[in-house]
């Protein structure tokens, strides 16, 4: 049963992500974005319940608190600020064409993940494609995204991803390297937040291909 | 050929030509209800089909040819090879070497073609327009549709229906598994494509501009227009069915005793009749989309499917 | 002397005397006589291939006829599947041949070439070393040349269709020679025995295998060394493009398995990897411009690229599931990619010809200028339409079979293989499919548009059913599509044969049942269903319920009277929603141009739209290619002046420098 629900969650980890690459509505993409902060919690708790671990059950709450909480909380904040560029419109690749790059991905997730996987095969171990899957394409939506706030979900996405491989190759990450893990990503939001702020009230709009022009 | 077999090739057939009506009705129904009408009544489509098999003369206009009038012809006889072979209250099939995934799938897609090709007979824009749509769909639909069964088979080793079935009744733990809930959301995309529902077609539109099915079978008239009905509603029930089958196969005679068999046809009609209510709330809530939108839906479909082969072989 | 031999000697035989028949029959007789005397060749080299099938193989060699290495001929089972199928198509080529080469075809040149054509194409299969494959080979690839440009009088395009069939076939056959050259140095022999029985290096093996690729892809259309093949098949004369199609193209099929599995014994897996890849890529951009073409003959030659690519995905698979080890499953591979090429031969001889019907009817190619032919030309519509069917992998249909067989082997092969194979095999499957829907498609346009509705153009409305003895070609290969389709088992035991891998299947003779696999198909069964269901409804509508008679009437035209040929939907029409959503791949190039009333800019007078859209691969290969090639050669103007002293100059210059350079060295 419990590798069953361990298949659920990294399903479910996989399906968000996909489904941040889909839509356009940035407030939508933020809502998934926290039920993707569920599923790895999810993860850590199947963890934690199979390895009886009372501090990965704190490390999972600490990830609920976080990923499903306050990150989407700080992001919705920086959209309602944000004003009228609630979509992203134009994204450098058209949706077909990301969603099927994001199959091709997840094969060279897959690909490339068995050496990782031999390691120490196990049902967790098994699911470290998935997590590499999410990494891709969290790098990918940074990658072709134009609106600052999609790049940054990008960013956390591709975050996600690394805190699901270092849970399903070594399960005891440790209480301290994940809460430092947390600190830091927490930092490196609110500063491009209010990075993103100022830029808006410097030049309007956080369409990030119209920075080029600085460097004139 | 099995007596089981047999008996599910006879009962099959009955059950969905007679039912098919009746799910629409149930699907109008429930829309009628959720957007505050009171709603013909269930039996309305039945009085339909009675009215143009009965009272109304099939009509061929001028120009066209045997193509136009022997498509709805084909159209029915291929949903009716479905609806005997695919193991829908048995698990054996009455034909078991046509009871293949890729050949139902391709039996289904030749009805389509024949419909389509009866729209380009015609020579109205309206039909080539409708032709030229529905053909577009059909053939980005494919690469979804067989990379889920392929997600589906591989587990078992075979693409025949009845295997698939008997397998996941005998480990109903699968049916949680990633792998099956990818790819039924998959097939469930690809269902509301290939049967023209919202988002993709709007079955009660007549407005030009947005019709893909209604504007093949404009021209269509009586006993004709009857057959494409009912075959259309039967295409619904035939996709349901094998969506609650391939994934909810519970209820299903194994022998051919007649409780079992009685539970089988219950079971099917419970899980197409709430399969059809879940997405006629769905649509309730749905606009259609852009046809130039609709690959964008099929591309995503296709990842799920794609993402189910990819679990099926490493989530092991 | 076996059957194998003396059929392959008749066929020869009979080849030639009806070349010289060709050159001396009196005009009016000619286009009878070649055709008769091809389809008898034709006749002679199907029970050949039929008896080396089944086992009666034969070699023989004669030292002294060619300088070097002697000429030497063998058939065995791989070879006959190709003689066979060869041999089949020229039968119905031939008689065809008889009706269409009557109007303007009679020229000596062509009717002579056309027989040698055939026997050549017999016999590269049949060589049975380096040499002569070679020989045979170069002389295939001239008559089938000058049988391209039987009409460069008449069209301008036949010209330039020429030289890059000239070109790109040629360079084609340098690869190959010296990949063929290169491994028989390293043999020690000539003969494929010889070749068979060496042990080549990593390396050595690799190159020989690229480079053969290179040369036999190019020849079976593969991308993305095609280009020749959408030019060459529309405009040589129909028969030929069907020769060429359905016979020709399958010899590059035939050269990459003998050098791969036959004479190589299998390689590493990228090799085969590569095969899939090149497979697939061809499969589902041939069939994509397929879609969006209108021409009907260059829409058919960019089907061949798609189908020739389905059958590279078939191989490719093979050699990937021989390179783990799985027999049993490279078996259903192999077998269902010659399947596909018996199948492929069958319906694309049946399509050409019926293309080349409407072309001998109406005198246009332009599916936005056909349509309504049904009426004029009924047995063409019928033929036309069985292939439609037939290669659009629906049911009742040939390709079918073979589609399904390969989606067995591909579906089978991922539990127990490597992690390339589970990457290759769901994507293999997605480019399967992705090419059937979209032939589909294809072949709706190019029957719905092509022969229903009313006609679009002058040339469609006067149409005018062809001669009997087209029909007739037809008919040979509608029965052989029928057959094929209805009931695989007859040939499939042929195909395994020559695959070397063993019967897949348990040699059922109504169901195809896989024998180490699960999988089960009986076409013959699903048609007599189809023909039930049919039936029992017909019944049930006609004789029960709708007692009303049918009625005629004017079509539903908003009350605006009578719809024109004008506003029928075009092929351009039809195709434009798939055109629009692969945009990114094919890049079509469209202008509108509008046209306004003098007094008011408001009043549209005329809209014209063009779309033209160029062959993408073509553009990004193929052009800076050409340009460096051009600038190479204005840069090496200089050097050509004209001066025939300056010319003989140059030869003496190297005759002393090379001189020079080995007394140096030495």
């Amino acid at each position: 049963m419990n590798v069953q629900l361990l298949d659920l969650a990294c399903g479910a980890l996989l399906l968000t992500a996909v489904l941040i690459l889909w839509r356009r509505e940035l407030a939508v993409i933020i809502r998934v974005f926290a039920l993707q902060g569920v599923a790895l919690a999810a993860l850590v708790a199947v963890l934690a319940a199979g390895e009886g671990a009372p501090e990965l059950w704190g490390v999972a709450a600490g990830i609920l608190v976080l990923r499903a909480g306050v990150l989407p909380w700080l992001l919705r904040r920086a959209l309602a600020r944000g004003g009228a560029a609630a979509r992203e419109t134009r994204p450098l690749v058209n949706v077909a064409a990301s969603l099927l790059t994001a199959a091709v991905l997840t094969l060279l997730a897959y690909a490339v993940s068995p050496p990782l996987v031999a390691l120490a095969p196990s049902p967790a171990t098994q699911a470290i494609p998935v997590g590499m899957t999410v990494v891709l394409i969290g790098f990918f939506v940074l990658v072709t995204r134009r609106r600052a706030l999609s790049q940054l979900v990008g960013f956390l996405l591709l975050d996600n991803g690394i805190t699901a491989v270092g849970f399903l190759t070594t399960t005891s990450v440790g209480l301290l390297v994940e809460a430092g893990i947390s600190l830091d990503v927490l930092l490196a939001v609110l500063v491009l937040q209010i990075l993103t702020t100022r830029i808006r009230e410097t030049f309007g709009d956080t369409d990030l291909d119209e920075l080029r022009e600085l460097h004139d | 050929m099995s007596a089981l077999g047999v008996v599910g090739g006879v009962v099959q057939p009955l059950l969905v030509v007679a039912g098919s009506p009746l799910l629409i009705g149930v699907l109008r129904q429930v829309r009628a209800k959720l957007e505050g009408r009171a709603g013909p009544g269930v039996l309305q489509p039945w009085r339909d089909l009675r009215k143009l098999l009965l009272h109304k003369e099939s009509v061929t206009p001028r120009g066209t040819s045997e193509v136009f009038r022997y498509a709805p012809l084909v159209l029915m006889a291929t949903t009716l090879v479905v609806a005997v072979v695919v193991p829908f209250v048995t698990t054996a099939s009455a034909v078991d070497p046509v009871a293949d995934l890729f050949a139902v799938v391709a039996l289904l897609a030749l009805g389509a073609v024949a419909l389509a090709l009866a729209g380009l007979d015609t020579g109205t824009a309206f039909g080539g327009m409708g032709a030229s749509r529905e053909t577009t769909i059909l053939a980005l639909v494919e690469p979804t549709l067989l990379v889920a069964i392929f997600a589906l088979s591989v587990r078992v080793g075979s693409t025949n229906l009845a295997a698939i079935i008997s397998s996941t009744l005998d480990d109903p733990a699968r049916v949680i598994s990633p792998v099956s809930l990818l790819a039924a959301v998959a097939l469930i995309v690809v269902i509301i494509a290939e049967t023209g529902r919202l988002p993709v077609d709007n079955p009660a539109t007549h407005l030009e501009l947005t019709m893909v099915h209604e504007a093949m079978v404009l021209e269509y008239a009586g006993p004709d227009l009857a057959l494409v009905e009912l075959a259309s509603a039967m295409r619904l029930s035939v996709f349901l069915g094998l969506l609650a089958n391939l994934f909810l196969p519970w209820g299903i005679a194994t022998t051919a005793t007649p409780l079992a068999l009685l539970i089988g046809v219950a079971a099917l009609v419970v899980k197409v009749g709430l399969l059809g209510a879940a997405l006629a709330a769905g649509e309730v809530f749905l606009a259609k989309m852009r046809l130039f939108r609709v690959p964008e839906l099929l591309a995503g479909s296709f990842l799920l499917a794609l993402l189910a082969v990819a679990a099926s072989f490493f989530l092991a | 002397m076996n059957l194998a031999a003396t059929g392959l000697g008749v066929a020869g035989t009979l080849g030639v005397v009806s070349a010289l028949a060709g050159l001396v029959v009196p005009r009016g007789a000619r286009a009878a006589v070649v055709g008769t005397g091809t389809a008898l060749t034709g006749a002679a080299g199907v029970p050949a291939g039929v008896a080396a099938l089944a086992g009666q193989s034969f070699s023989v060699t004669w030292p002294g006829l060619l300088p070097l290495s002697g000429v030497a001929f063998g058939l065995d089972t791989l070879g006959g599947l190709f003689v066979a199928v060869t041999g089949g198509v020229a039968i119905a080529a031939g008689i065809y041949g008889i009706g269409y080469a009557r109007h303007g075809l009679q020229a000596r040149a062509t009717q002579a070439v056309f027989p040698l054509f055939v026997v050549a194409m017999l016999l590269v299969p049949a060589s049975a070393s380096v040499g002569t494959f070679a020989v045979c080979w170069e002389l295939m690839a001239a008559t089938s040349l000058l049988l391209v440009l039987a009409e460069h009088r008449r069209r301008p395009e036949v010209a330039s269709a020429g030289r890059w069939y000239a070109v790109m076939t040629h360079l084609g056959f340098v690869t190959v020679l010296i990949g063929l050259v290169v491994f028989a140095a390293h043999a020690g022999g000539d003969s494929f025995a010889a070749l068979r029985s060496a042990h080549l290096s990593g390396a050595t093996a690799a190159a020989v295998f690229v480079l053969t690729l290179a040369g036999f892809a190019s020849k079976a259309g593969i991308l993305p060394l095609h280009a020749w093949l959408p030019r060459a098949h529309p405009e040589a004369p129909s028969h030929v493009s069907a020769l060429m199609s359905a016979a020709m193209v399958n010899l590059g099929v035939y050269g990459i398995v003998r050098v791969g599995f036959d004479l190589l014994h299998g390689g590493p897996r990228w090799w085969w990897l590569l095969v899939l890849a090149l497979g697939a890529a061809s499969a589902v951009y041939g069939i994509l411009q397929a879609a969006i073409n209108n021409d009907l003959k260059r829409l058919l030659g960019y089907s061949t690229t798609e189908n020739l690519g389905l059958v590279l995905v078939g191989v490719g698979a093979a050699g990937l599931f021989a390179a783990s080890g799985q027999r049993v499953l490279a078996g259903v591979a192999l077998a269902a990619a010659l399947l596909h090429v018996v199948n492929h031969a069958a319906f694309k001889t049946l399509l050409f010809l019926a293309a080349g019907s409407v072309l001998h009817g109406t005198g246009t190619r332009d599916l936005d200028h056909l349509g309504g032919l049904r009426r004029s030309m009924p047995v063409t519509t019928g033929l036309f339409g069985l292939g439609a069917l037939a290669a659009s992998a629906l049911p009742p249909g040939t390709a079918f079979v073979s589609e399904w067989l390969l989606l067995q082997a591909l579906i089978h092969g991922l539990p127990a293989a490597g992690v390339a194979t589970a990457v290759a095999m769901p994507l293999a499957v997605a480019a399967v499919a992705l090419t059937a829907g979209l032939a589909v498609a294809t072949f709706v346009k190019a029957f719905g548009v092509g022969f229903l509705a009313k006609p679009r153009g002058t040339g469609a409305a006067q149409a005018h059913e062809s001669p009997p003895s087209m029909l007739a070609g037809m008919g040979l290969a509608a029965v052989a599509c029928g057959v094929l389709a209805v009931l695989p088992a007859t040939v499939l035991p042929g195909v395994a044969a020559a695959s070397g891998f063993g019967d897949p299947t348990t040699g059922e003779a109504v169901t195809l049942r896989l024998a180490d696999v699960a999988g089960t198909l009986s076409p013959l069964v699903l048609v007599l269903a189809l023909v039930a269901g049919a039936v029992i409804t017909l019944a049930l509508v006609r004789g029960l319920l709708a007692r009303r008679a049918r009625r005629e009437a004017r079509l539903w035209d908003c009350g605006a009277g009578p719809m024109s040929a004008r506003m029928e939907y075009t092929a351009t029409s039809f195709a434009e929603p798939v055109q629009r959503v692969f945009d990114d791949v094919v890049r079509p190039e469209t202008d509108v141009d509008v046209d306004h009333h003098d007094e008011s800019r408001y009043l549209v007078q005329a809209v014209a739209y063009r779309r033209r859209v160029p062959d993408r691969v073509e553009r990004r290969l193929y052009e800076p290619v050409l340009a460096a090639a051009r600038a190479w050669g204005s840069a090496g103007r200089s050097l050509a002046n004209g001066s025939v002293h300056r010319y003989l100059g140059y030869g003496f210059y190297t005759v002393c420098g090379v001189l020079i350079l080995l007394a140096v060295t030495r």
